[in-house]
């Protein structure tokens, strides 16, 4: 068991995770866009989602919500709700490209990052709490979507380090076409 | 490239019903799960200062860049503020100085006799939905949950959650914040003429003579406010000069006639003379200079509840109904904390001025969108109120 722990994804996740909570907390406070706070965790989530598929991103996304509700004093879950639906979202989109471009990539992240900040309302609705959907919510989803994808570069690698996961290697097939199909 | 299956399902859903429970325990209240959240803070403590040093020079370059021409731009309007305040300053301190000393006679409750406790912000929430800060003390410094918190410009927000050096405040922005206010009159502080039932025995040119050396501030038209929420100088008035308010432009006096107009237009809560009460004569609505005294009314209107709606959104009272009888509810009405047994905050804490009014039909009665006081986008220092319901004192 120990040695599944040490060489599971958890040893990496959750100190990247504190690292990246940290940043979320601090820097990430400070640097809005147009008043909006980027969100730096939800976007790796859904990084981890594009590099290892659905499943690691749903744990990735699991982990990192269940520490950012922790530090943050949100209800336990309803962060982490979130960030898992980014990851499986991010997986579920990179199954459309065998070997995607970085700026396909980019556009997963985004996209993964989006459908986590739309559940956050959703999950608060379903806990009770009066008026969870406001109307800047269409500026916040494109915003952390825009932001998560700018950052994708960076955090797709991060994401596959954390996960140990290498970079997939494609051969060329030898011969033509015709040699293949015979 | 990710293959999708079975198997992997099953993990996403046992992730997502795993969140399911952890919401369920939290949201009931769970001592393991408290714990677990005040181990992983003192944990997080430390590479949260780390990286708040390391990150410095970035945020600061950050609002170097982004905040420059706000900050010249606010420089400029505070400036403004504080000439302004400075004029008000006195009168102010006058008039919490009455107060105090009207409530010690009728033994009323005063903010001043309760203990408060200075803390500092040093977080703020780190999502894009809750509006809640993090302060430096906590409950070794009596903190406890639901205790009021306050800023020198008024109403800030609550306790919400107290560790041993930390609690977070949520602030009455937030969409779950709501309170008990009364709505007062926006007369509260400004000079208010009335006259007594003593006729004053003057012919009718002496009383208009004696208008113009009137004790009442000359400056200031009772119940009239400008833009800003301040008295309008009489001076602003039409038919107004700069150093006498009853003479006009030109130089020229106003006649009675015109005089007893010009008050009648200002306001119903000016007092006039009663015809009959001026021997000799008679001069509707002349507000006579020599019996004049200057009061501070407290008219509360209404109770309602103040409600957050999220942020940049403006706070809103419900539950309110004009009362033609006392007062109508309008824009520039002051809002402060109601208190009551089992209020969380005392009464009388400030919390801002009425915005906008909206009308609802039926019996909703109107809302109003209010001001708030305090400028929770720059908080830095704010003061907890060491204050326990009635309801919960002695338990």
């Amino acid at each position: 068991m120990f040695a599944a722990f040490v060489q599971g994804p958890l040893v990496r996740l959750i100190p990247v995770g504190m690292l990246l909570l940290a940043l979320q907390r601090t820097l990430f406070v400070d640097l809005q866009v147009n008043g909006v706070i980027i969100q730096l965790m939800m976007a790796t989530a859904a990084a981890a989602g594009v590099a290892g598929g659905s499943e690691r991103g749903a744990v990735a996304g699991f982990v990192f919500g269940v520490m950012f509700d922790l530090a943050e004093g949100t209800p336990l879950g309803s962060t982490a709700t979130a960030f898992t639906i980014a990851g499986v979202v991010g997986g579920l989109l990179a199954l459309i490209a065998a070997d995607p471009q970085w700026w396909l990539n980019a556009l997963f992240t985004g996209l993964g990052a989006a459908a986590g900040a739309l559940m956050i309302p959703v999950v608060r609705l379903f806990i009770g709490e009066p008026e969870p959907f406001q109307d800047r919510l269409t500026i916040v989803v494109p915003i952390v979507a825009i932001s998560a994808a700018i950052m994708s570069p960076l955090l797709v690698p991060l994401a596959r380090w954390c996960l140990r996961l290498k970079r997939p290697e494609w051969t060329q097939p030898v011969g033509d076409a015709s040699t293949r199909e015979a | 490239m990710a293959i999708y299956s079975v198997g992997r399902k099953r993990v996403i859903l046992a992730l997502l019903l795993t969140t399911v429970l952890f919401l369920t325990l939290d949201l009931r209240g769970n001592p393991v799960i408290d714990r677990v959240r005040e181990g992983f803070s003192a944990a997080m403590s430390p590479v949260e200062s780390a990286t708040q040093v390391v990150t410095n020079p970035l945020e600061r370059a950050w609002h170097g860049i982004t905040n420059y021409d706000d900050l010249e731009q606010e420089n400029l309007s505070l400036q403004e503020q504080v000439d302004r305040l400075i004029g008000t300053q006195a009168a102010a301190e006058a008039a919490v100085i009455e107060g105090k000393e009207l409530q010690a006679l009728y033994s009323l409750p005063s903010l001043s006799g309760i203990d408060t406790e200075v803390a500092r912000v040093v977080g703020y929430a780190a999502n894009n939905l809750d509006q809640v800060i993090e302060i430096d003390k906590g409950s070794r410094s009596g903190i406890e949950i639901g205790m009021p918190v306050v800023n020198q410009a008024g109403l800030v927000g609550k306790v919400t959650q107290v560790s041993p050096n930390s609690a977070r405040v949520m602030l009455v922005t937030d969409a779950r914040y709501s309170i008990a206010v009364k709505v007062t009159s926006s007369d509260q502080g400004f000079a208010d003429a009335t006259t007594d039932t003593t006729p004053s025995g003057l012919d009718p040119q002496q009383v208009a003579d004696a208008a113009t050396t009137t004790t009442v501030p000359p400056a200031l038209v009772p119940g009239i406010t400008g833009p800003d929420g301040l008295p309008i100088p009489a001076t602003t008035l039409p038919g107004a000069s700069a150093n006498d308010p009853f003479v006009d432009a030109t130089g020229r006096r106003l006649t009675p006639a015109e005089i007893a107009a010009l008050a009648a237009s200002l306001t119903t809560s000016t007092t006039s003379v009663p015809t009959d009460s001026v021997p000799g004569d008679s001069l509707p609505g002349v507000v006579s200079p020599t019996t004049t005294t200057t009061t501070l009314p407290v008219i509360e209107k209404e109770y309602g509840a103040l409600e957050g709606r999220g942020r940049l959104r403006l706070p809103q009272i419900r539950f309110l109904q004009d009362s033609p009888s006392l007062a109508v509810l309008q824009v520039g009405d002051l809002v402060e904390t109601a208190g009551g047994s089992e209020s969380l905050a005392p009464p009388g804490i400030p919390v801002g001025r009425v915005l906008n009014r909206a009308n609802r039909p039926g019996s909703g009665g109107p809302l109003l969108d209010v001001e708030l006081n305090a400028d929770l986008g720059r908080l830095n220092f704010i003061r907890v109120v060491l204050y326990k319901p009635l309801s919960e004192v002695g338990q």
